[in-house]
This record gives C-alpha cells, structure tokens and sequence, in this order.
C-alpha cells in the first residue's frame, strides 16, 4: 500500500469512527458530560481549599478534559475489536486488502480525537462558570504539544485495543482501569506528591505526558520538549508492541477458527 | 393423542394469595440478580464493583487532601458510601430495564403475578449487594485512608448506611423504570451516580456548594444518609443522627413509590399502544 493510500485511509477510518461514537450516548457522556462533572467537582474543591495547593482553575479544566480524554480512550479502544466482533465486520476487515493494523489505528484516533473535544468543553465550561481566563505561555508550542498527545494517546488506545480483546469483558476492565491512571498520570494531582514507586508506572504512560505536554505549554515556564518528545517515543513503543499483539491475536484466533466468536 | 387428552396441572398457588406474592418477591427478586444483572459474575464484578472502589476512593482520597485541608477520611466514608449507588443504581436500573432488552417483559407482563410483590422484590439483592460493596470500601477506608470508627457507633453507622442503599436503590429502580422507554437506560444511571458524586456531599460539604446546588442534593438520596454516617462515624447516636435517617428513609421510600406508578403506567400505556417489544 502506498503512503497516500494508508493516511487516506486512516484518516476516513478515523472519521468514520468519529461519526459512529458521537451516536452513542455513553461515548456523549463519557466524552462532554462526564469532564464537566469532573471539572466541576474538581473546581469546588480546589475553590474549598483555599488555593492551599497553588493550581489555577485552568490547571483544573486540563486535568479534567484530559480525564475525559482517557475515558473516551479506554472504553473506546478497549471495546474496538469485539465491536467489530458484535457487528460481525471482524472478519471482513481483516480479510479485506487493507492492513487490519492501519483500520484500528484509524479506530483508536477516532476516539481519541473525539476524546479531545471533551478539552475544548471543559475549557468552555470552565470560561463560562468559572470565569476562568484562557491564557498560553507556549502558544506556537501547543498545537505540537496537542498532536504529541493526540499522537501517543492514539498509539496507546491500539495497544488497549489488542490486549483488551483477551479478555472477554472489555468494559469491565475499563471500569477497572478510569480511576488508577487519572490519579497516577498527574492529571489533577500532581505526580510529585504520589509515592516513589509509583512513578516509573506514571512515566510509561501517555496520560503523563500529554498532560505535561499541554500544561507545559500554557502554563509552564519552558516549553515542555522533553514531554512532546516522550509523546512520540512512547508512541512508536505503543505502536510496536500492538502490533506484535496484533498479529498474535490474529494468527491465534485464525488457527483457533475463534475470530467471530464472543 | 389430542392436546385436549393432556391432563392440566392445577395451579399451585392462587396468583392473589399472599404465599404466592411472597414466592413472587423472593424468588422472583433472586432469580432477577442472577439474569437481569450483567454484572453478577466474577470477570465483571471483581473489576466493577470490587476494583472501581476501590480506585475510586484512592483517588479521591489522593485529590481531596491535596486539594483541601481535610484529611484522606474525610474522603474516604464519602466515596465508601457512594460507591454503593454502582450496585443499587445500575443493579436496579438493570433489573427492570433488561426484561425488556432480554425480551421476557411481555411474559412478566401476561402473568397475573403480583405487581407490588415483583416490583418489591428487585430491591432485596440489590441493597444487599450495596450494603457488601460498601462495606468493602470501608474496610479499604480503614485499612488504607486512617477511617476509624468507634465501636459504639457501629450499630448507628450502619442503620444510615442500610437507609442510604435503600434509598439509592429506589432511585435506581426509577431509573428502571424510565428505562423502559429509552434506548439506553444506563446513560442515566451513569448520569444519577455522577450527580451524587457532585451533589451531595461525597466530596464537598453541601454548606459549600451554591444554594441551588445545595436543593438538588436535598432532593436527591444519599446526602442525609450520607450525613448521618458521617455524624455517627464522629460519635453521634441514634437521638442525634435519627432525623436524618428518617428523611433519607423517606426519600426512598418516595422514589420506590414513584418508580412503581411509573412502571405500572408504562405497562398499561405499552398494552394500550402495543409497544411492549418496541425498542
């Protein structure tokens, strides 16, 4: 397959799957509703504590759309394949021409991209109730800092994607998986005040730099290239790794006669 | 041989005897956990309701003393109560709701069954699954987050827990009940337990949220239940926190009154416009 005919199609496959979560009510929830509980409940009580903790409401409001971000991340990769599996398209797509790997990357930025406007509500809300100014130290430095996000957060839905499907109840394992990474990625506490030996685990997360990506960038004092650049590291990790699971699980089901079963 | 020739069973119990509407209740309400509730197995309750909690009340424990003043306890009793609305509020909206979405509501429906009882009989594994999901948070509460509770108030923390499920639960029920006429009945359980999380107190005293807030939360179940535990967790007795019981009591009686009428008229309306299957 040609360069232009993979970004063709990983672009439509994106789209598509935009289109598809947004007729969902959960993913509606998850992705515009849930961060603006979170901010709320988030805005309160840093508003409670008096400033003691030193963070300003759009510390807040990235915390929170970045939280909504992961939801939309881990339940719409965990779920990608046994969708397809539910839908009976399993089989088409991966004995269609185009490589199985290029469709659910596209799947995997799909809800991550859609995972992103959850960011843009909660700054929204965040203005509106809050009156929370929108301000950017690194304004040139953000849209690189969002694409690195966007980037490994994407790469780390497919390898959810791979490994999820090994395990029959992908919801549940998202239900298990939402709180532990908001608390050890930093996303409203910061990963300084969390135990030593959590933090190797936080730093091999995407959430972690992404999130340190995007705050370096509008709050930060220097732009944050060590965190943009760990984004694209982990993700050509993440990458790597789903693709090897890929295969695995493909070549097992295939030889298993298991790809359409539940 | 013609059906005519086949002997007919009598029926074993008069379908309006009180034995029958309490088999109703019993075993209608067990049998209800064990089908309706997708929940109820090990690959989907350990990490639902016994991994969620837990990482729930952690968290919040975590952005609550850093965010605050107050300590990791303060937290913990909030969230160790609350987690039990994931039991009683998606339980029950899935008890009453996947009849439909399993396709047996137009057979519960044809049955001269007892309404009253089949309705009632729901709510019993649904508060016994919340009152064991939040006495597992509690005891990670203790274990890990400094929660201590005296002896003498156990007995008082639990009736306002006991209230507190049972309230929520009669919320879920409503939610149930809503359900059947939705496509998605768990968007608005999603929605009621995220509402709790805001409103009433889990996290933030209810003193501290705006006033318009603060009547949501009043309106809602959890926050005087959620108070009287909190109360009784410092030591009060059953003369100070009682009220407050009483009203969370109330409130959920409301809601199951609510949810029943509101199940009762779906029925007649689905039989009356024939969309009992229509989803």
């Amino acid at each position: 397959m040609s360069a232009s005919r993979v970004i063709r199609l990983v672009w439509f496959v994106t789209w598509f799957n935009v289109r598809m979560l947004l007729a969902s009510e959960f993913f509606i929830l998850t992705t515009f509703i849930s961060p603006l509980i979170f901010a709320t409940l988030a805005f309160f009580l840093f508003q409670s504590g008096g400033g003691t903790a030193g963070q300003t409401l759009l510390y807040v409001a990235l915390g929170a759309g970045m939280m909504g971000v992961w939801s939309t991340t881990l339940f719409g990769c965990g779920g990608a394949i046994a969708w397809q599996r539910w839908e009976g398209t399993l089989e088409l797509l991966v004995s269609a021409p185009s490589r199985y790997d290029f469709i659910l990357v596209g799947q995997t930025f799909g809800a991550v991209v859609l995972g992103f406007y959850g960011i843009v509500a909660t700054l929204a809300w965040g203005v509106l109730l809050f009156g929370m100014p929108i301000e950017a130290t690194f304004p040139l430095v953000l849209p690189l800092s969002l694409l690195a996000a966007i980037v490994s957060l994407g790469s780390l839905g497919m390898l959810i994607a791979t490994t999820f499907v090994l395990y029959r109840h992908a919801n549940a394992l998202g239900n298990l998986l939402e709180y532990p990474i908001w608390l050890i990625t930093g996303l409203l506490v910061p990963i300084s005040v969390l135990p030593l030996w959590i933090k190797p685990i936080s730093y091999l997360l995407a959430p972690t730099w992404g999130m340190e990506a995007i705050r370096g960038a509008t709050i930060g004092a220097e732009p944050p290239l060590l965190a943009i650049a760990m984004c694209f590291i982990l993700a050509c990790a993440y990458y790597v790794a789903a693709r090897y699971t890929l295969v695995f699980v493909l070549d097992k089901a295939r030889r298993d006669a298991t790809l359409a079963l539940q | 041989m013609t059906a005519t020739a086949l002997p007919v069973a009598a029926p074993r119990a008069d379908p309006a005897s009180l034995r029958a509407a309490w088999r109703v209740f019993w075993n209608g309400g067990r049998m209800s956990y064990g089908m309706l509730f997708n929940w109820a197995r090990p690959s989907i309750y350990i990490p639902t309701l016994i991994g969620g909690p837990t990482f729930q009340l952690l968290f919040f424990a975590a952005l609550g003393s850093y965010a605050t003043d107050r300590s990791p306890a303060y937290f913990a009793i909030g969230n160790a109560v609350q987690v039990s609305a994931l039991a009683g509020v998606f339980g029950m909206t899935m008890a009453i709701a996947n009849e439909r979405w399993f396709g047996t509501l137009p057979a519960i429906l044809a049955t001269p069954a007892n309404r009253v009882a089949l309705f009632a009989g729901r709510f019993l594994p649904f508060v016994a699954n919340g009152l064991f999901v939040s006495l597992y948070a509690f005891g990670v509460g203790v274990v890990f987050l400094g929660v201590r509770l005296e002896p003498s108030s156990l007995a008082v923390v639990g009736a306002a827990l006991l209230a507190t499920v049972f309230s929520c639960t009669a919320i879920g029920a409503l939610q149930g009940a809503i359900s059947l006429r939705l496509r998605d009945g768990l968007f608005g359980a999603n929605l009621i337990t995220m509402a709790i999380l805001l409103f009433c107190g889990v996290n933030i005293p209810l003193a501290e949220l705006p006033a318009w807030m603060q009547v949501v939360g009043n309106l809602l179940p959890f926050t005087h239940g959620l108070e009287a535990v909190r109360q009784a967790a410092d030591g009060a007795g059953f003369g100070q926190v009682g009220g407050l019981i009483g009203i969370e009591v109330l409130i959920g009686v409301a809601y199951a009154t609510a949810a029943f009428f509101l199940f009762s008229y779906l029925e007649r309306s689905a039989r009356q416009n024939a969309t009992l299957d229509v989803r």
